[in-house]
């Protein structure tokens, strides 16, 4: 059955050959910093340590940022940019936006622009509400979707025309008069 | 009739089974594909007084996926016949009771309802699991294509797939991981 339906996240590994758009620079390394305590005697030592960015030979490299840059007169985010047809799905990019209990990173981390951060966001719900990156959620949850609440436990699925609706037709709509 | 006639006015008129796997499948939007099959629309030698529909075992009933808030926002209704017999069945407290009974009602629903509807649903076989009695599955001769993607789970993506994945978004050199 598997063989019958097509790789869900080919369009990214086109994305990675053709397009060469990111504004983010290559040439120096980026460092993030992480927490680390440790005990030295009696004394409790708390340093804020720069290590490098996990996986960072994996961003997606760009070449031509400098015309990209001046063809474009708005500034748009790396996001736009690379204008992926992101889906709910496709946890292997949506997981890259949250943190480790599942919560959607702020938009002065993420870099998004309004109308992204808000896409990625909501599809970040929903990938979450359809259980589908239940390792990624708070400590005290149970991590198996089958076993939530009622008409949580059951398969759900999304469509991302939705997002930007202001009101999401109801099913009951059709016997209002 | 030669003998290559015969077995073509056999192979002609055979009813197929077909398999069709209803994981991660909307059933309202598969019970219009399931239809086809079961009155025999797929055929051109279809007519409604020709009796050409083929038979059609759903799997996995239990794993059917509805739209946004349907679990909960559908109800099935029901009336006893006796005053005050009326009653609505929200979708997921039917899907506990009966996981086959959503596809079942979804295709009989979808339907034109005249006589023979009742006998086009006895062709229909659900089961809510994988496991489906050797007699049916020894008939199974055609599988049909699944409406929507199965997605997958990010902890069912192996490890070593996920790190090799290209990165988007890249941390504020300030930012305190979490
Ligand atoms: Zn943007």
């Amino acid at each position: 059955m598997a063989l019958l339906t097509k790789t869900p996240f080919s369009f990214l590994r086109n994305a990675v050959i053709s397009t060469s758009i990111r504004t983010i620079s290559t040439t120096k390394q980026l460092n993030i910093k992480e927490i680390r305590e440790h005990k030295d005697g009696n004394k409790l030592i708390v340093e804020g340590v720069t290590v490098p960015s996990p996986r960072m030979e994996l961003l997606v490299k760009s070449e031509k940022v400098a015309e990209e840059v001046l063809s474009v007169e708005k500034p748009t985010c790396y996001l736009c940019k690379l204008d992926l047809d992101v889906k709910h799905t496709d946890v292997l990019i949506l997981s890259q936006f949250v943190r480790s209990d599942g919560c959607m990173l702020p938009r002065r981390v993420t870099g998004l622009c309004r109308r992204q951060q808000k896409k990625v966001s909501k599809m970040v719900t929903m990938a979450q509400k359809a259980g589908l990156m239940i390792n990624l959620t708070p400590s005290y949850c149970k991590k198996d979707p089958k076993l939530r609440y009622a008409y949580k436990k059951f398969n759900t699925y999304f469509d991302e025309k939705t997002i930007f609706m202001k009101r999401i037709p109801d099913q009951r709509d059709k016997f209002k008069r | 009739m030669s003998a290559a006639k015969r077995v073509q006015q056999w192979a002609t008129f055979a009813r197929t089974w077909h398999i069709f796997d209803c994981k991660w499948q909307d059933p309202y939007q598969s019970a219009n594909v399931i239809k086809k099959y079961l009155m025999g629309l797929h055929k051109p030698i279809y007519h409604p007084m020709n009796d050409c529909g083929d038979v059609v075992v759903c799997i996995n009933s239990r794993e059917i996926a509805l739209r946004g808030d349907e679990w909960r926002k559908r109800a099935y209704f029901h009336h006893t016949g006796y005053p005050g017999g009326a009653s609505w069945t929200l979708a997921w407290e039917l899907h506990n009771k009966d996981p086959t009974m959503i596809i079942k009602k979804a295709v009989y629903k979808s339907m034109k309802g005249n006589l023979q509807r009742r006998h086009t649903m006895e062709r229909l076989f659900i089961y809510p699991g994988e496991e489906i009695p050797d007699d049916v599955m020894q008939n199974v001769s055609n599988q049909i294509r699944q409406q929507r993607l199965v997605p997958q789970r990010l902890d069912h993506i192996p490890e070593d797939e996920v790190q090799q994945y290209p990165k988007v978004m890249e941390y504020p050199s300030d930012y305190v991981l979490k």
